[in-house]
């Protein structure tokens, strides 16, 4: 399991670009197709069985606090400009207790994680919140937290390649916990369960 | 591995699935009832373009544009791969150059026309194609047909979506989204056959028909079928025996489906179009071929098309011979409110107070809490935001 160094930052901006980051150690993480029998219906499993997906290859990551933040900083290559019906997207993924073995899952009834999840809204979705505090019980398999908290967002697209910075509640992690993270290729219709996710869980260290 | 594909709950003709029946043979294509719910329930942002209730010309590309080749619903008992229309399929909630024609001083040298944002939606709309129709001279013919969501017995849409937001309420079978819930993964968009489902861009939910529930729970019926002048809309429970949707569907088979091969168990049905006869090329009358083909019909309503042409024709032709036909009697609809089953409350004699309001929209399936929007109207009538649960008004209180 690869491990990542969570850094203090005295700044809380969410800005990507901002230079506190070349300071903060990142880690890649290699990204997987979410399993096709793993979808939780019969009709996104007959819909996407023929379709590729998930073929983002990797997520840079790194993780910050800033007294009572934490702060997620994503990178990744996109597989072009925004465009199309579907927002290109990513999320962070905790367990709520010892989680799921498999982070692909999304976690299940049994073991629902909590989810910081963005999505680009330069199209049309203003008015959304910049990100959302959701809880996943499997692939795509999303509500509302009964407890959602406020999460500040910014992201940067250079034509390119995708950079995320999410801030919420410290507390969404647990001591010596886990984390995982997971892109959406909008340009390829990809949301809910149809997109990349952590081969394995990233440990997190003090 | 969890399976969310959900449960059959309500047959089409057991007690407790609503229904309605759409008489095509006195549909004039006004678009009252398309009116009626615009007014009624679209009219917050993001919902510009859609339109729960639309009245399309058949033969046509309809709304979203060429939806009945667009995939989806059941194929062998297996949810088929369907097309999420977009918003250039369903085109429409254009924006107009007001202010350059209005304020801008150019009345006199341009006109007002929808501005082109790009994104395909002022090349369609939600009647783009009106009185196109089929044939040709002498022979061309078209019909309308108004279309909403199905409410169907297997919602293939509510098994497609991953987060459990929609479900098919028990009680009377509609079936229903909880906004709250929905995170705008829009597979109902691609599963539903029939393409019924829009989805607001501004609050990135899907959205669709809610058969006018708050109004059927006040005892009022649904806003298209009430403001139809027509008098063509049927609205009532499937599975009462005595009932004019259950007579015209289950008893005299002259109200058919659309598009049963789909496979979703539709509860939206149509006493298909009968049509004048075919002209020769002298101009004389074929009297042995109808304008409207009927393998058009078939392919719209399926085989028992031709049976239920038959029944219309024989009973018409009883009526003529001097004889009395209760089929008939139902379709004409002498007294407006027969339409209606239980639901002919008058909405105009209901407790419209904000608190009363407040109460009765405060919980609801589509999630926008009406409470905090609750607010008087101008002359006493209370609302719940911007068009919702707002009726034209004033109008009798009968007769509409």
């Amino acid at each position: 399991m690869e491990t990542l160094t969570i850094s203090e930052l005295d700044a809380t901006s969410t800005d990507p670009g901002a230079p506190a980051w070349d300071s903060v150690p990142s880690v890649t993480v290699p990204l997987v197709p979410v399993p096709i029998d793993a979808q939780p219906n019969a009709y996104i499993r007959v819909a996407w069985k023929d379709r590729g997906y998930g073929s983002t290859p990797a997520a840079s990551m790194a993780l910050a606090r800033s007294g009572e933040n934490l702060l997620v900083r994503l990178s990744w290559e996109a597989s072009g400009p925004p465009m199309g019906e579907f927002p290109d997207a990513c999320a962070v993924f905790f367990p709520q207790g010892p989680g799921p073995e498999d982070p692909g899952t999304m976690g299940s009834h049994a073991e629902p994680v909590t989810v910081w999840h963005w999505r680009d809204r330069s199209d049309v979705q203003q008015a959304l919140p910049a990100a959302r505090h959701l809880v996943a019980s499997g692939p795509g398999v999303f509500h509302p937290a009964t407890d959602a908290r406020d999460l500040a967002a910014n992201a940067a697209f250079d034509g390119t390649r995708w950079s995320v910075v999410v801030s919420g509640p410290a507390t969404a992690l647990a001591p010596g916990g886990r984390v995982a993270v997971a892109v959406w290729d909008g340009t390829n219709d990809e949301r809910a369960g149809i997109g990349a996710v952590s081969a394995t869980w990233t440990a997190v260290t003090a | 591995m969890t399976d969310r594909t959900t449960a059959v709950t309500n047959q089409s003709d057991e007690p407790g699935q609503l229904a309605m029946v759409f008489d095509l043979n006195k549909c004039m294509g006004c678009q009252t009832c398309s009116v009626a719910c615009k007014v009624l329930w679209t009219q917050e942002e993001g919902e510009d373009h859609q339109w729960w209730m639309s009245v399309n010309t058949q033969p046509g590309l309809g709304t979203p544009k060429g939806w009945e080749e667009m995939g989806g619903g059941w194929v062998d008992g297996e949810p088929a791969p369907g097309h999420q229309p977009t918003r250039a399929d369903f085109g429409g909630g254009w924006k107009f150059n007001h202010q350059e024609v209005m304020f801008g001083g150019r009345g006199r040298d341009t006109h007002l026309h929808p501005v082109d944002t790009g994104d395909g939606t002022t090349r369609w709309g939600m009647n783009w194609d009106e009185d196109q129709g089929g044939g040709t001279y002498p022979n061309a013919y078209y019909f309308y047909l108004p279309r909403l969501c199905n409410h169907c017995t297997h919602p293939v849409c509510v098994s497609a979506c991953p987060s459990g937001a929609m479900y098919k309420r028990h009680e009377d079978g509609i079936v229903l989204r909880d906004e709250t819930v929905c995170q705008g993964a829009r597979f109902c968009m691609e599963a539903c056959p029939y393409k019924k489902i829009s989805f607001n861009y501004v609050r990135a939910v899907a959205q669709h028909c809610i058969m006018c529930f708050p109004r059927l729970e006040a005892g009022v019926a649904p806003a298209c079928a009430r403001q139809c002048p027509g008098r063509l809309v049927f609205v009532g429970d499937a599975g009462d025996p005595a009932g004019p949707v259950h007579r015209l569907v289950h008893e005299w088979k002259v109200a058919l489906p659309l598009h049963e091969e789909f496979g979703t168990g539709p509860n939206i049905f149509y006493v298909p179009p009968l049509s004048p006869y075919r002209l020769h090329d002298d101009f004389s009358i074929d009297e042995d071929t109808p304008r409207i083909p009927p393998e058009y019909l078939e392919s719209l309503f399926g085989p028992r098309v031709h049976a239920a042409l038959d029944t219309l024709r024989e009973e018409m032709e009883r009526v003529r011979a001097g004889g009395t036909s209760e089929m008939l009697d139902t379709l004409i609809v002498y007294r407006w409110q027969d339409l209606f089953g239980q639901y002919t409350t008058d909405p105009s004699t209901l407790d419209r107070t904000p608190e009363r309001v407040a109460v009765e929209f405060g919980r609801t399936a589509t999630g926008r809490s009406r409470v905090e929007t609750a607010s008087p109207l101008p002359g006493g009538g209370p609302t719940t935001g911007p068009g919702h649960g707002r009726e034209p008004r004033p109008r009798p209180p009968e007769g509409e």
